[in-house]
This record gives structure tokens, C-alpha cells and sequence, in this order.
């Protein structure tokens, strides 16, 4: 089975994460730039799947020159190679333009699999996995929180906000997984001083047959017009407990909808 | 000159960051609640666990040579690792280690003691402070006579780490009266305790506490010499002298997350009207902090890096030691001042700290006696003022 897992490179949601004032863009130079939390599931996932069916495993990555840390890093957890989608013309690709870009990429190693994360911590989406089974003619079985894989035939359930759907389709498929579905392995000793030596390919966007026009700013069928700080927390409510404390505290989880 | 790190640096540190973050921060709380009702905060099947845990990905045996599945890692990176570890008041270590002159064992005595140290199925002590011989550890008395095919071993050890524990002990006894220790009278001996000392346990200001040996007419077969008769007090020396970047780069990790405190602390406690941060004073106090904090990882790095270069650092380790010490001890106190009496409670990890940082003024070679070799170092014109740069 050849799997591809895509991989993003994110500013750590653990810390503080701006956008730029001039473009409105993720400001991701000031950040400490760190692996996609969400893929790391998606990487185990597909070792796994190696692991049992054996096979391929390819990371494929659009970003920054810096992206390539994060590429060594999911490559020490295992996989065989990587893409790495390099090119000036790429600052400021939105939705469409990544997906286009991808699907490409994707196109060019021709998968039976496609692992991402649900969703990306810097922009939430939660729209590539559908773009890309769109552009790529592929299944698109979203929002998984457990794969199991039978020949050609896939199973997935698919998490939702009341519990869970099972949703099967055949290969090529691209999947897209949450955090339930497994734990992350750590990138072993011997992984991380292999990572170094596996083959990354750098491709630019004239290697996908791709067009600059396509990508960039002027290429993006959306614009980020303005944006602002998240309002500093309100001082919330204070309950003084005069005996009928526990009561008010219910009343307000109640009224909060959270009991 | 380049500071920063290789990518597989950088993926080692971070691994061992995650695996600290992810698996051992999250049982401080049942360590503090444990230490509070006067019970080992760790239990040693709980660290044997989590160690299990990191060998499964390969983090196993930090110095240990490949051949006996460790990682065989350079000293910077050992290093930096420990400052991962101090990052957490659990008293976590990566398994798969032993003393570092246990290497100095025969293939007999490997398969005895070495691999089942490293396994984690034997554990060790070292041996060398008596009640007479701290810092002047060429004063040790406790006696090594030969008889036959065996040792006898009388005296007393004290303040040994681990000793309360241990199932052997590398004991260091002066087995030549006449030649001195310096010169060639003490031996190094493995010694079961099932060949019949006895330990003691010594309560300190610190969680747990070493212990003091008591030999009567130990007997030790003559097998059980580890490395050559005479060779005692230089192994001694090896054995301290790795120590000597290795705990001052822990406690860099612990200044790490003790200055982020006192960070947060100053930007969120209120006093007047505003922020305590605000306030100059206690600026100056993170700033001295920090620099501090720096100064100290670069001595250290520097340190550790003159062991990887394969030169003599034994002078830069000394100051890595002696300047790391001290670091922190002011660190810790500057960040009790920052907390107020917040800082003064059990609610918070910086009184233990307040205990724990003090033993490193004192043990592996006393603020004095790196002092010590500093100076005369310098006095004999054996190092240069500038270091490797001069
Ligand atoms: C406010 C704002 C600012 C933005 N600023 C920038 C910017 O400065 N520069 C810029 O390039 N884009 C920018 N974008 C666009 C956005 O980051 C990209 O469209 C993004 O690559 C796809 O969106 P997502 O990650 O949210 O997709 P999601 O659908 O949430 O991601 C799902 C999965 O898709 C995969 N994936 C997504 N992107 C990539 C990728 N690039 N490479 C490999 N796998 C991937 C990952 O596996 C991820 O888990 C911005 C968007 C917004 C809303
Ligand atoms: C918790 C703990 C764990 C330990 N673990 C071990 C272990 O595992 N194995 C082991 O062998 N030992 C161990 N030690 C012993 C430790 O190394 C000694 O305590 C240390 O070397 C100091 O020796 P001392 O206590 O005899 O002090 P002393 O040598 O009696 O020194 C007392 C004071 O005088 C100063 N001083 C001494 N000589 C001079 C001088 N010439 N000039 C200026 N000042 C001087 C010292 O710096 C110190 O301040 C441990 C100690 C402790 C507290």
C-alpha cells in the first residue's frame, strides 16, 4: 500500500501566535514553528498501516524553507521519504490554492492513500481532505477516528458531535484523522539519526505544472481583509457562598448549558 | 562560531522534552502529596516503568556504548538532555546507565555487575567520602588487607548516595598505606552487600537521603578488584569528575522552569494597584535571572564540549560546576522573593527546590575545592587565561 501523509508545519498553539499586521497573514517567523499536532496522528497512522500491510510512506509538505525541520522531525518517527512543495510564489496561498498545489504533488506519486490531519491549528479549515478528494477524483472519508483497512476496502468511523458514523469506500481514498484514533509514537533514537539520510524531493511549483498565477496572493480566491485581538477575558461571575453557594454555581453551569 | 544546534540535536532534545512533558510532569502532583506524607516520591518499579517506556523508542543508557544498547551519546548532548530532565521535579533519570568506571570492569565482573547495572536489575553505590575524608578524600582511612585469595575490609564510608538501596558498592580502600593515596596505595573494590556491610540512613534537608556504609571484616575476593590494585583514587577522580557537567546542566533545567514561574508570577500578581513586574526591583531580579541562567549553560556547553573534543576538562568543568551551583541557588531564591509567601508553601515546588539546589554547593567537590583547582591551575601556568581560545 502507498500512503502519503500530509504534514504541515504550524506556529506551536502552545504559545503565543500573532497575525501580521501587513498582510493579515500567520506571522510565522516570530513563532516557534512546530509539526501540525493533528498529523503526527496522521503520520502513526500510517506507519501502522504500513506496519501491518507494509508498503510506502511518503510525507508530503508545501512551506517554507524552515518547513524542512518539521520534515526531519516526521521522518524520524519513520516514514520512507518526503515532498517538500518549495517556491517563492507560494506566500500567501489560501484553501484553494493549497489544495491545488497538493493534489498535484499527490498526483505525481500516485497513492492508494492519503493521511491528513482534520484540521491544521493555525487556520482550522477543516476543508483539505474534501478539496482534495474533490480535485484528485479520490473517496473522501473525513473526520476519522479509527481506519481499518481490508484489501481495497476501507472502514472508517467517522467522528461526529453525538458519536460516531461508519463510512466504507475503496482506495484511492484521502483520510483524514483526529486525535482519538491513536497515540502518537515518539521519533525514535535511530530514526532521528536516520532521518538525515532518507531521500527528500524538493519540488517547485513548475516541477507540479503549476502556475504562479495560480498561488500567492494574487492567485487566492479569498482575502483576509482585516482581523483583530480576541477580546482580553471578561472578569466572569463571582458567586459568594453565603450557604447557598453550591446552588448558584449549579444554576450558573446550568444557564451556561455545560450541566 | 556557531551556537545552535544540528537538527539531530535539536530532534534528541526535543524527543526527550516531549517524553518528560507528555509521561513524567503529569505525576508531580502525586510526588508532592506522596513527599508531604514523608513516602519516596517515586517509587522505584514506577522508575523502572517509565523507563521501560523511553527505551522502547531508543532513549536508553545516555553514555552507554552502543554495544551494550545504549545511545553512546557526545557530552553536549548528554548535556542538554539533563536539562530536559530538570525540567521536571521528578526525579526521573533515563535507564540503561552505570558509573562510568564500572567500564573499567574485566569480562567476569561485567557480566556481574556492569550489564545488570545497566539492565537496571543490580543498583550501585560509590564509595569514596569517609567521616574524616570529604574534600580531603586523600585522607580516606577505610583499610583494605590482604589474606589469601581475599580482602578484609574495615572502616567506614559516609554520605553515599544510593547507599540505602544498593546492592553493591564501588568502595575505595586504601590497600598501601605506604605508597599514599596519590601515589598508588588505594584500590577500588566491588563489594555485594550480601559480603556484609551494612548501610545507614542519613536525613538531610533534601528528599530522600544517602547513607553511611559500615564495614567489620568485609570480606572481598580479590576477583572483585575493579580495574588495577592501586588504581583506587584515580577512578575515584573519573568517577567524579563526569558528574561535574552533568549535575550543573540539570540544574539549568531546573532554572528554566523556575525563572518561567517567576515570569508569569510578576506579570499576573497585583500588589498597589499594578503589577509586580512593573516594578524595577523586581525586573532587576529576572534579569539577573536570566543572565545568570545563560552564563551558566554556556560554561556548561563549553564544558561539555572540551570532553567531546577529547581535551582535558577537568578546568572547565570546575567552572561549570562551581558557577552552575551557584546559579542556581540564587535563581531559586529570586524566584521565592518574586512569589512572596506563595513561595514560602508546599502549594508550590520552589521550597523543595530551595532544599534540593543547596546540596549542589556541597557534593562532587565543594564550591571550595573548584575553587580550589581553578586557582592552581591557573597559579601552575597548566591552563590559560581565555581557555582553548588563548
Ligand atoms: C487568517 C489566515 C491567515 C493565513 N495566512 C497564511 C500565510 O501567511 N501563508 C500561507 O501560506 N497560508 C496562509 N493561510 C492559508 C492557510 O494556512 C492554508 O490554506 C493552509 O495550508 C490550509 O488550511 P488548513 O491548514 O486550515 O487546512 P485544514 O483543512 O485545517 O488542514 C487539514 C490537513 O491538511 C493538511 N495540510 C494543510 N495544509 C498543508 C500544507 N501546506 N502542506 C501539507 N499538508 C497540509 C494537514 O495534514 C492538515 O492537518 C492563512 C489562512 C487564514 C485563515
Ligand atoms: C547528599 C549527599 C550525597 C553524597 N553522595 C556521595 C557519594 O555518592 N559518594 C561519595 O563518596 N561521597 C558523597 N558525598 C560526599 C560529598 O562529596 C562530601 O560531603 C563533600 O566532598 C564535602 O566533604 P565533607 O562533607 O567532608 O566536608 P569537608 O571536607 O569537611 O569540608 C567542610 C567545609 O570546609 C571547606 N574546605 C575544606 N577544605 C578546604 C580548603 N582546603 N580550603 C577551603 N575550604 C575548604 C569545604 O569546602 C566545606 O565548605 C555526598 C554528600 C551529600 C551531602
Amino acid at each position: 500500500m502507498k500512503i502519503v501523509v500530509l504534514v504541515k508545519q504550524v506556529p506551536d498553539s502552545g504559545a503565543e501566535r500573532n497575525l501580521r499586521a501587513d498582510d493579515n497573514s500567520v506571522d510565522r517567523a516570530s513563532a516557534n514553528n512546530v509539526i501540525n499536532e493533528m498529523d503526527e496522528y496522521a503520520i502513526e497512522e500510517a506507519l501502522r498501516l504500513q506496519e501491518a500491510h507494509g508498503g510506502e510512506v511518503t510525507v508530503l509538505t508545501m512551506g517554507p524553507d524552515r518547513a524542512t525541520e518539521s520534515i526531519r522531525k516526521a521522518l524520524s518517527m519513520g516514514p520512507d521519504g518526503a515532498v517538500h512543495v518549495l517556491d517563492d510564489a507560494l506566500p500567501g496561498t489560501d484553501y484553494l490554492g493549497t489544495s491545488r498545489v497538493l493534489a498535484a504533488a499527490i498526483g505525481t506519486l500516485s497513492p492508494d492513500l492519503v493521511i491528513c490531519g482534520a484540521e491544521a491549528t493555525d487556520a482550522r479549515g477543516q476543508v483539505m481532505a474534501h478539496m482534495l478528494a474533490e480535485r484528485l477524483g479520490f473517496a473522501a472519508l473525513t473526520g476519522a477516528r479509527k481506519l481499518t483497512v481490508e484489501g481495497a476496502q476501507l472502514t472508517v468511523e467517522r467522528q461526529t458531535e453525538e458519536g460516531y458514523e461508519v463510512v466504507t469506500a475503496a482506495t484511492p481514498a484521502v483520510v483524514s484523522v483526529w486525535d482519538t484514533i491513536n497515540e502518537p509514537r515518539y521519533p525514535s533514537f535511530k530514526g532521528i539519526m536516520a532521518a538525515k539520510k532518507k531521500p527528500v524531493d524538493t519540488k517547485s511549483l513548475a516541477d507540479l505544472g503549476v502556475s504562479a498565477d495560480q498561488v500567492g496572493w494574487g492567485g487566492s480566491a479569498t482575502t483576509v481583509l482585516s482581523h483583530s485581538k480576541r477580546p482580553a477575558r471578561s472578569a466572569g461571575v463571582k458567586v459568594t457562598d453565603s450557604g447557598e453557594g453550591g446552588v448558584a454555581l449549579v444554576d450558573y453551569l446550568s444557564s451556561e448549558k455545560f450541566v | 562560531m556557531d551556537f545552535s544546534l544540528s537538527d539531530e540535536e535539536r530532534a534528541i532534545r526535543d524527543t526527550a522534552r516531549a517524553f518528560i512533558r507528555k509521561e513524567v510532569v503529569p505525576l508531580e502532583a502525586e510526588l508532592l502529596r506522596r513527599e508531604r506524607a514523608h513516602q519516596p516520591g517515586l517509587r522505584r518499579d514506577e522508575l523502572r516503568e517509565l523507563q521501560a517506556r523511553a527505551r522502547a523508542f531508543g532513549f536508553w543508557g545516555l553514555a552507554t556504548p552502543a554495544e551494550y544498547g545504549g545511545m553512546d551519546l557526545p557530552a553536549v548532548l548528554q548535556s542538554l538532555v539533563w536539562t530536559e530532565i530538570g525540567h521536571t521535579l521528578v526525579p526521573f533519570r533515563f535507564g540503561g546507565e552505570a558509573d562510568n568506571i564500572l567500564f573499567y570492569a574485566d569480562a567476569a565482573q561485567r557480566e556481574e555487575f556492569l550489564v545488570p547495572t545497566i539492565e537496571g536489575q543490580r543498583i550501585s553505590c560509590f564509595a569514596i567520602t569517609e567521616p574524616g575524608a570529604g574534600s580531603d578524600a586523600a585522607n580516606i582511612k577505610l583499610s583494605a588487607r590482604r589474606d589469601g585469595d581475599d580482602w578484609v575490609l574495615n572502616g567506614e564510608k559516609t554520605f553515599i548516595t544510593n547507599g540505602n538501596d544498593a546492592d553493591f558498592a564501588i568502595v575505595v580502600a586504601v590497600t598501601d598505606r605506604d605508597k599514599g593515596v596519590r601515589g598508588g596505595g588505594t584500590t577500588a573494590f566491588l563489594v555485594d552487600r550480601a559480603m556484609g556491610w551494612r548501610s545507614e540512613f542519613i536525613a538531610t534537608m533534601g528528599e530522600g537521603g544517602p547513607a553511611s556504609l559500615v564495614f567489620e571484616d568485609v570480606r572481598v575476593p580479590h576477583r572483585n578488584i575493579l580495574g588495577e590494585v592501586g588504581q583506587g583514587f584515580e577512578l575515584g577522580m573519573k568517577w567524579i569528575g563526569k558528574g561535574r557537567y552533568i549535575i550543573p546542566s540539570h540544574a539549568v533545567g531546573i532554572g528554566e522552569r523556575a525563572l518561567r514561574m517567576a515570569v508569569d508570577y510578576a506579570g499576573t500578581r497585583e500588589t498597589f494597584g499594578k503589577k509586580i513586574g512593573e516594578n524595577q526591583a523586581i525586573q532587576w531580579m529576572l534579569a539577573d535571572a536570566e543572565t545568570e541562567l545563560e552564563a551558566a549553560r554556556w560554561l556548561i556547553l563549553r564544558a561539555a564540549w572540551t570532553v567531546d573534543q577529547g581535551l582535558d576538562a577537568r578546568h572547565a568543568s570546575s567552572m561549570a560546576k562551581l558557577y552552575g551551583a551557584a546559579m542556581i541557588n540564587k535563581l531559586v531564591d529570586r524566584v521565592m522573593q518574586i512569589h512572596g509567601g506563595m513561595g514560602y508553601t508546599r502549594e508550590l515546588p520552589i521550597e523543595r527546590w530551595y532544599r534540593q539546589v543547596r546540596l549542589l554547593r556541597i557534593y562532587e567537590g565543594t564550591d571550595e575545592m573548584q575553587r580550589l583547582i581553578i586557582a592552581r591551575d591557573l597559579l601552575r601556568g597548566y591552563t590559560k587565561i581565555g581557555g582553548h581560545l588563548a
